[in-house]
């Protein structure tokens, strides 16, 4: 233990003399741990770590699949009658619980939050056996059609809404006009089943009764929506395709039976899928934490050949040292004894510093990619974490010893005293520095190309035409807080006091009756009143001055008319994409086209096509495919409005909220945001994956470009005293430039076929994420890549030599100044 | 009178440290004629390497004058040096400093490949050929130095300073590395140089070959202390 305290005393002693080594050991290793701690604890979450609830491996989703006449996939989401047939029958599941989500407003609150809404029947927290952090979960008294106003808040709503009143039980809030008990706060540890999309944290918890599906919808086979959820716990010994093969028949009888009416659905049919649930909430996130471990494995592999280039420096540095400890009885292993030491102190500090880094990434990702990785939330340090780091320390340590023991020729060093200091007496061959720099270059073209193909879909992406103008706009969405629900005519002049009342407000330009081009489209079926051919466009209703407002252009036919929407009459606008899938040469001009009423809708006119970020055409994978958009005018009852503000100036939620209820106190703000906030939030995964590769490819492209620093100079040094010999017989800073390029060009060139070699093994084993990339518009990618890593090796050749080929020769000769 | 190959006149030169300055050498006046052989000797750390890197162009003095073959060459840029290095002065180096990477022969031709007007390859391989010949290494052209004896490697050395036809070469301890054999050897190999009419300057500490030389100069704390010439008393 003495002589293990000693060795490290030493070892330290030795090392604080090198600032500047440990300060980039220690930043390098410290920064790539800390990011391969932070993705594997991810990985492990993600790929290997059970879901918190019991039972797990029984629970799964059931989902309705809907399949048009062609056997193509027109759905996959329930019809509500569909759902609650299916809940009722308990066929193939022990437990099963059904949920509807929303959003709305607590306007009994003073600051009358939006708050993410969950109307679900009570299996659903006993099959999840939700943690409280007070009160109680839904029992048989709030089951179906019990009709009790209760709710359960979420933790952080219940800290951040009511300040984690302790006497928050039996207090009420109103949501749409109806008062519920809160009966129950879920604790914190809570994790919900995320089946809504990843990020999305319920905030008040209801019963299944109050879901906001209308009378009509409940009782229609045809309303398909996307927000109806199953999830059960299977029965014993019943298999996921066990589980297929009974409900289907089941849920497709009812089904046909509802639908029988009705000619659009003629030829379809419907089967169930029943998916594990873990499979459900973790999507195609398990792809995208793969990569991202490969990524930082391929930034480990670049820091730990950075790294080893720094100890065979300061192998070659303390060679002298070496030398008198052998000549003074020192063993070879002795000598590992003694850089183990050095090794050990630096990955101990190194990883010190990884776990502090790792922590921050925890929390960065919480904060950040919450809406990206399903169970973020969940990220903390594990067994698997910090058994991981003492891992890398140890594997790390021995590594970087072993390498500078084994570039030392033992039997060589007695020549190293003898020689005055004069030559050069190291081990580590030309060869090995080929392949270092060869591996370097391989790794480094690999992760810079990868990034940039990354990088280049992302910005694609954000810097996208979309069509229209966001500027200026914001969306206003009412919410009617009351169950005593207006008819049309009563609610007109209510719109219209608002709209005139909205129109006199000083900040505001112009307002619109209508919803953004960025929400309130739903998709519609339609039939062409001729040929009988059916189309599933999205549809939106919209005011006369809508297209005017987000300067969206007709390129043929009319605008609505204020007419139009005040006699409701039936006439529609279809965009380009719908025109040309109705007509091949777009002239639709005239058409009728069937919504579904005893009258046909007479195309008016055709707008330009607009492009929402990550909005495909329904059925189709194809992001770059047109979406096919149909317009009708809005009742002027319309509760959503577009706010255009004079340029500098906004309006204040507050400002409206006060507006309305002088208005009508019925009424408050559902929603009020910025259509550029929209915007943004919808382009969140490709800002965040373009941010987040942009900061990878830079980091790779420095660490690559301090690798190829690092083992070129290292080679320059080596060569030290024969630029010195060739400077003597008259070689000229050119002859040695061009030299030392010419003599790493054929390792740097081995560097890029090893890439190509690296590629072509990534795309046998991931072919079917790579495939999409593979096409003409990479080549520029593949060129600026060997570009960029060409110019860093031509800097690298360059920049260690300057310091003797721009002295005498004597100073490279002599070996010191 | 002829132009002297090299003149030097008051010069100096100084190494400085943080917190030191070390005269290494001072006001040395010197001259070497077409043809002679000269030795410098001294103790160590005398300041005979560094004249010889001075007069080699391989160094810059601190301050004084520096001729060669009349042109002032005190203050050439590293471009010119290297230029007038490659084609009119020969080093022989203690540590030997050939190319381990390279056979005898592409050694020896190196200082033809770096010149500034480039030669037809057959001349270059006369002209190697030629100097493999006078050093007696006709059959080792393919040979790296490593697979050579020290006094094989010394006399590649001697092959590639002489191969460029140099006015003047410059030696620096030929034997520091070598048993007494192979040094007699080398130094004999030397005189015949001389004796063709090769302009010799060689520094060595060691004082049997300093007497081989036809003027012998002797070097204390930088500067010069005394020098003889053949068959001559000592000149303070």
């Amino acid at each position: 233990m003495r002589k293990l305290i000693l060795r490290h005393n030493q070892a330290w002693a030795s090392l604080k003399k090198k600032p500047g080594f440990i300060l980039t050991v220690l930043l390098t290793m410290g920064i790539t741990l800390g990011a391969l701690l932070c993705v594997v604890t991810l990985n492990y979450l993600l790929l290997v770590e059970p879901l918190p609830y019991p039972e797990q491996d029984r629970l799964f989703v059931a989902e309705h699949k809907l399949i048009g006449p062609e056997k193509e996939t027109k759905a996959i989401a329930f019809t509500y009658p569909g759902l609650v047939h299916l809940y009722k029958s308990k066929e193939a599941f022990e437990k099963a619980s059904i949920m509807a989500y929303s959003q709305d407003v607590i306007v009994s609150h003073p600051s009358q939050p939006l708050v993410n809404t969950a109307y679900v029947t009570p299996e659903l927290h006993q099959i999840l056996a939700s943690p409280m952090a007070m009160g109680r979960m839904f029992e048989a008294s709030e089951a179906m059609d019990t009709n009790n106003p209760v709710a359960m808040l979420s933790y952080n709503t219940w800290k951040k809404e009511f300040s984690g009143s302790a006497d928050i039980l039996e207090q009420k809030i109103n949501l749409s006009g109806i008062s519920y008990r809160i009966i129950g706060v879920l604790a914190e540890n809570f994790v919900e089943a995320e089946l809504d999309g990843i990020g999305r944290e319920t905030q008040v918890w209801m019963p299944w009764d109050y879901n906001q599906t209308g009378e009509r919808g409940r009782q229609s086979f045809g309303n398909i929506s996307g927000t109806l959820n199953f999830l059960g716990q299977l029965k014993e010994g019943v298999s996921q395709s066990q589980a297929q093969q009974l409900l289907s028949p089941l849920v497709s009888d009812r089904w046909q039976e509802g639908v029988i009416e009705m000619d659009f659905f003629k030829g379809w049919s419907v089967v169930m899928l029943v998916t594990p649930v873990k499979e459900v909430m973790l999507g195609d996130s398990e792809s995208i934490a793969v990569m991202l471990l490969a990524g930082v494995m391929g930034l480990v592999l670049i820091a730990c050949a950075n790294i080893s280039n720094l100890f065979m420096a300061r192998t070659a540095e303390k060679q002298r040292q070496m030398a008198i400890q052998a000549a003074i009885g020192a063993t070879k292993k002795h000598l590992f004894q003694a850089m183990l030491a050095e090794t050990g102190l630096l990955m101990f500090m190194s990883i010190i510093l990884a776990l502090v880094l790792a922590q921050i990434g925890f929390f960065v990702m919480q904060e950040h990619f919450e809406q990206i990785l399903p169970r973020v939330n969940e990220l903390s340090f594990n067994p698997i974490t910090f058994g991981s780091a003492v891992l890398v320390t140890v594997v790390f340590a021995l590594f970087f010893a072993k390498l500078s023991t084994w570039m030392v020729d033992y039997r060589s060093l007695n020549t190293t005293l003898q020689s005055s200091g004069k030559g050069s007496g190291l081990q580590v061959s030309k060869k090995v520095r080929q392949v270092l720099i060869a591996s370097q270059v391989a790794l480094a073209t690999v992760l810079v190309f990868a990034n940039f193909s990354l990088l280049k879909d992302a910005v694609k992406t954000i810097n996208a035409p979309i069509g229209f103008t966001t500027t200026n706009i914001s969306t206003l969405v009412l919410n009617f807080a009351s169950t005593d629900f207006p008819t049309q005519e009563e609610r007109l002049p209510i719109m219209a006091e608002i709209k005139e009342k909205l129109e006199a407000l000083p900040q505001v330009e112009s307002i619109s009756q209508s919803p953004s081009p960025l929400d309130g489209w739903g998709v519609r079926a339609l039939t062409d009143v001729v040929s009988k051919e059916r189309y599933t466009p999205f549809l939106n209703g919209v005011s006369h001055t809508y297209f005017g407002m987000i300067k969206q252009p007709l390129v043929q036919g009319d605008n609505f008319t204020l007419v139009d929407r005040q006699d409701r009459n039936n006439v529609m606008i279809v965009n380009q994409s719908f025109a040309k899938q109705l007509k091949a040469d777009g002239d639709v001009i005239g058409m009728k086209i069937s919504v579904g009423g005893p009258d046909p809708f007479k195309i008016i006119g055709i707008v330009k096509d607009i492009a929402i970020p990550n909005a495909t055409p329904t059925g189709s994978d194809n992001a770059d495919a047109g979406v096919p958009r149909v317009y009708t005018p809005n009742g002027l009852g319309s509760q959503r409005f577009m706010v255009k503000v004079k340029p500098g100036m906004s309006v204040s939620r507050e400002q409206l909220g006060k507006l309305l209820s002088d208005v009508d106190s019925r009424y408050s703000v559902y929603s009020f945001d910025a259509a550029d906030d929209i915007l943004t939030k919808s382009l969140f995964v490709e800002i965040t994956t373009a941010v987040t590769t942009a900061v990878l490819a830079s980091l790779v492209f420095l660490l690559a470009g301090i690798g190829l620093y690092g083992i070129l100079s290292y080679g320059t040094q080596l060569r030290r005293f024969e630029l010195g010999a060739r400077m003597a017989i008259g070689a000229t800073r050119k002859h040695l430039v061009s030299m030392i390029i010419s003599d790493n060009t054929k390792a740097v060139l081995i560097g890029f076929v090893g890439s190509v070699v690296l590629f072509a093994l990534a795309y046998i084993g991931l072919s079917e994420y790579i495939q999409p990339f593979l096409n003409w518009q990479v080549l520029p990618m593949i060129v600026a890549t060997i570009v960029l890593i060409m110019l860093v090796t031509l800097f690298a050749c360059y920049w260690p030599l300057r310091q003797y080929i721009n002295k005498p020769a004597i100073f490279s000769l002599r070996g010191s100044d | 009178m002829t132009v002297p190959i090299i003149k030097v006149q008051q010069l100096d030169k100084i190494f400085s440290t943080d917190d030191m300055l070390t005269h290494a050498l001072q006001g040395i006046e010197l001259e070497i004629q077409q043809g002679e052989y000269i030795s410098i000797s001294g103790p160590s750390g005398c300041g005979k390497s560094t004249l010889l890197s001075i007069m080699g162009l391989l160094d810059i003095p601190t301050s004084g004058k520096l001729y060669f073959e009349g042109q002032d060459v005190s203050q050439l840029s590293i471009e010119e040096a290297a230029e007038i290095r490659n084609q009119k002065i020969g080093f022989i180096f203690q540590q030997f400093n050939l190319i381990d990477e390279l056979s005898v022969f592409d050694n020896i031709a190196l200082p033809l490949r770096y010149a500034k007007r480039p030669l037809r390859l057959n001349i270059i391989n006369d002209k190697v050929d030629y100097c493999l010949n006078l050093v007696g290494m006709t059959s080792m052209g393919q040979r790296k130095p490593t697979q050579l004896s020290g006094g094989q490697q010394q006399r590649v050395a001697i092959a590639r300073a002489l191969v460029a036809e140099p006015s003047i070469l410059l030696v620096d301890e030929p034997t520091g590395n070598l048993d007494s054999r192979n040094s007699d050897q080398i130094m004999e190999t030397l005189e015949l140089l001389n004796m063709q009419g090769t302009t010799l300057c060689v520094v060595t500490h060691d004082i049997r070959y300093a007497e081989m030389a036809k003027r012998k100069i002797y070097l204390l704390d930088g500067q010069i202390l005394g020098q003889t010439s053949f068959n001559d008393e000592c000149i303070p």
